[in-house]
């Protein structure tokens, strides 16, 4: 490998910026970490330019690395990449080291992106088609985003090409950003004084809960009505998925209708274990927190906080003889399957000496050992149970037993 | 680590930890197991029981009648107790390495179905008497005799299931060497078990 090209490109470059750079003394760098430590040579070049940008304190060097073209599903955490798109969503950034957040989109999918203060790049505008050269993937909270910083390039481009979103199921959604086409099945309570709507959507392959934020010129969604959802940001907390609309665009299309499906998978076995963290638990009061506070109220981001709310779960082990599952049981599940709801939950906890210990044992001894059949998604190491019943007992299955049983004696 | 266990993409969380399903036998088929063995050579490996149709069980979930409990030891240290299914009985112990499980019993009176969810030990009885197979509980609770009919249909089903596949797996084939029992004794069992369900 012919490093002295690489040399002398980079050499180029930062006196482009007006310093000199002896080209011998930059080639002994790259020498060092491709021939020493075996790195390849584009990490190499990317190395020792951010190396010397630094020390020469020069910016915008980076983004004289080449860098791959990529499909904006492809986008990967941890590379630097080439993409086009449009901008089809902007947004209000929360920190002044921001200057632009929003939603860059090409026929493959769309991905957030986030233009630091810093970048000296051109105000991106809506609905403009543009290149992005040298952005840096990277993942907050599982989704994938793209930052614009000053080593990144960025061009509008002219093209004619209409941009058709790409539109996934419920079920295939991931963190990031989505589009969806689902009806309204139903609405629940705001928690928040800041949400204009809260509740449930869905298409034949599942529901998902979804909020839309108090922002100008939104309106709540209708019940039962099928939108087409564009460019919504997937998030995931605690396992679970959501989606927020307000980064997107909601289009109703009246009259058409749509079926919902349970959507996640079926899973039956008996539970074998109740895990602590089950029955009356409190969570923080803090909006977007709703984390479970210790027994002395305590929440590990927002400390003491004495205005809790109650909540019922079972945190719990469903083994089918062959596998085991964690699963969770949010509220509804847990008052039907254990016998009790919140309200009587609490009067226990609050009359008994033992306290909330009393609801634990009392969700324990109503479910432990018990067949169930439940739908599910699975999040990683848990499934969360949307829908939950006992097993019942079949006298056909007794009789093909038997039958099977009787017919090798 | 069992092969099968993965990390999950990212790398960043723990690496899952499987736990070990819990099997489901009849009493007259727990009562004749008497290979135990350790997956592994480390000290955590974690040990099995053979069953004599053909599965390692590491866990074992049983359904029955609780008709006897007793406080032994000195100090009354740990429970013995008789859960019976149709086929015969299954001793569990508790001591106080299971807080658990010994508090959980101390509020059942039997007779009561339970549910018994334990670890199988092989132990050779001090005075000679012979070898038996208990289980350690983790845990021991109260549920209602559809529960017992479930499980009764639950383990007649892979109790069949072992046998019809025995001889086509790796642990089959090594209960063949351990043991001489013809699991297709165990047929019987199932035929019984299943006529005492009463509809």
């Amino acid at each position: 490998m012919d490093l002295s090209i690489i040399a002398e490109r980079i050499s180029q470059k930062i006196h482009s910026k007006g310093k000199d750079v002896d080209q011998k003394q930059i080639e002994a760098k790259l020498r060092l970490l491709v021939d020493e430590f075996g790195v390849q040579p584009a990490e190499a070049e990317r190395t020792v330019i951010s190396e010397l940008g630094r020390e020469y304190h020069v910016q915008g060097l980076a983004g004289a690395v080449e860098t791959d073209r990529r499909a904006i599903a492809e986008l990967v955490p941890e590379e630097w990449v080439t993409i086009e798109g449009k901008v089809v969503g902007l947004s209000v950034p929360n920190s002044p080291s921001i200057a632009q957040t929003g939603i860059i989109a090409d026929a493959s999918g769309a991905v957030r992106f986030v233009v630091w203060a810093k970048a000296g790049a051109p105000t991106l505008e809506q609905g403009r088609w543009y290149r992005v050269e040298s952005g840096v993937v990277d993942e907050f909270r599982r989704a994938v985003n793209l930052k614009i910083h000053s080593g990144t390039t960025v061009t509008p481009i002219e093209t004619d090409q209409p941009l058709l979103p790409s539109v996934t199921t419920v079920e295939g959604l991931k963190p990031g950003v989505a589009s969806v086409r689902v009806r309204m099945v139903q609405e629940w309570e705001a928690r928040s004084e800041r949400i204009l709507q809260t509740g449930i959507v869905g298409d034949p392959s599942g529901t998902i809960k979804f909020t839309i934020w108090k922002e100008e010129g939104w309106e709540p969604l209708a019940p039962e009505t099928v939108y087409d959802i564009y460019y919504a940001t997937v998030d995931e907390y605690n396992g679970r998925l959501s989606l927020v609309l307000n980064s997107g665009t909601v289009v109703p299309d009246e009259g058409a209708e749509l079926e919902v499906g349970a959507g996640g998978q079926e899973f039956r076995g008996a539970i074998v274990h109740v895990g602590q963290g089950s029955g009356l638990v409190k969570r923080c009061p803090v909006e977007g927190c709703n984390r479970v506070l210790s027994r002395q109220n305590y929440c590990p981001i927002h400390e003491i906080q004495p205005e809790f709310r109650y909540d019922l779960r079972i945190k719990a082990v469903l083994d089918d003889g062959t596998a085991t599952k964690n699963v969770l049981m949010q509220r509804e599940t847990t008052e039907k399957t254990a016998g009790i709801t919140l309200d009587e939950a609490i009067e226990i906890a609050e009359n008994s000496p033992l306290g909330m210990d009393e609801v634990f044992l009392r969700v324990q001894a109503a479910v432990m050992g018990r067949y169930l059949d439940c739908r599910g998604r699975e999040m990683d190491t848990t499934v969360l149970i949307t829908e939950a019943d006992w097993h019942r007992f079949d006298s056909a299955a007794l009789a093909a037993l038997m039958d099977r049983a009787g017919g090798g004696a | 680590m069992k092969p099968g266990n993965q990390v999950p993409p990212g790398g960043r969380r723990e690496a899952r930890f499987e736990r070990e399903p819990a099997r489901r036998v009849f009493a007259v088929e727990l009562r004749e197991a008497r290979h135990q063995f350790r997956d592994g050579t480390e000290e955590k490996s974690p040990t099995y029981v053979m069953l004599p149709t053909g599965q390692r069980a590491n866990r074992v979930f049983v359904v029955g009648t609780m008709t006897e409990k007793q406080k032994q030891g000195e100090q009354h240290s740990f429970y013995r107790v008789r859960v019976v299914d149709p086929t015969g009985t299954t001793f569990i112990s508790a001591g106080n390495y299971q807080p658990e499980a010994m508090q959980q019993i101390a509020r059942i009176e039997p007779p009561a179905f339970v549910a018994v969810v334990g670890k199988p030990n092989v132990f050779e009885a001090p005075d000679g008497g012979g070898v038996y197979v208990s289980l350690r509980a983790e845990s021991v609770t109260v549920v209602d005799r559809e529960t017992r009919d479930l499980w009764i249909l639950d383990a007649s089903r892979v109790t069949l299931d072992r046998i019809d596949a025995f001889g086509t797996t790796e642990d089959s084939k090594r209960a063949a060497e351990e043991y001489r029992i013809d699991p297709a004794l165990f047929r019987r069992a199932v035929t019984d078990a299943l006529a005492q369900i009463e509809l």
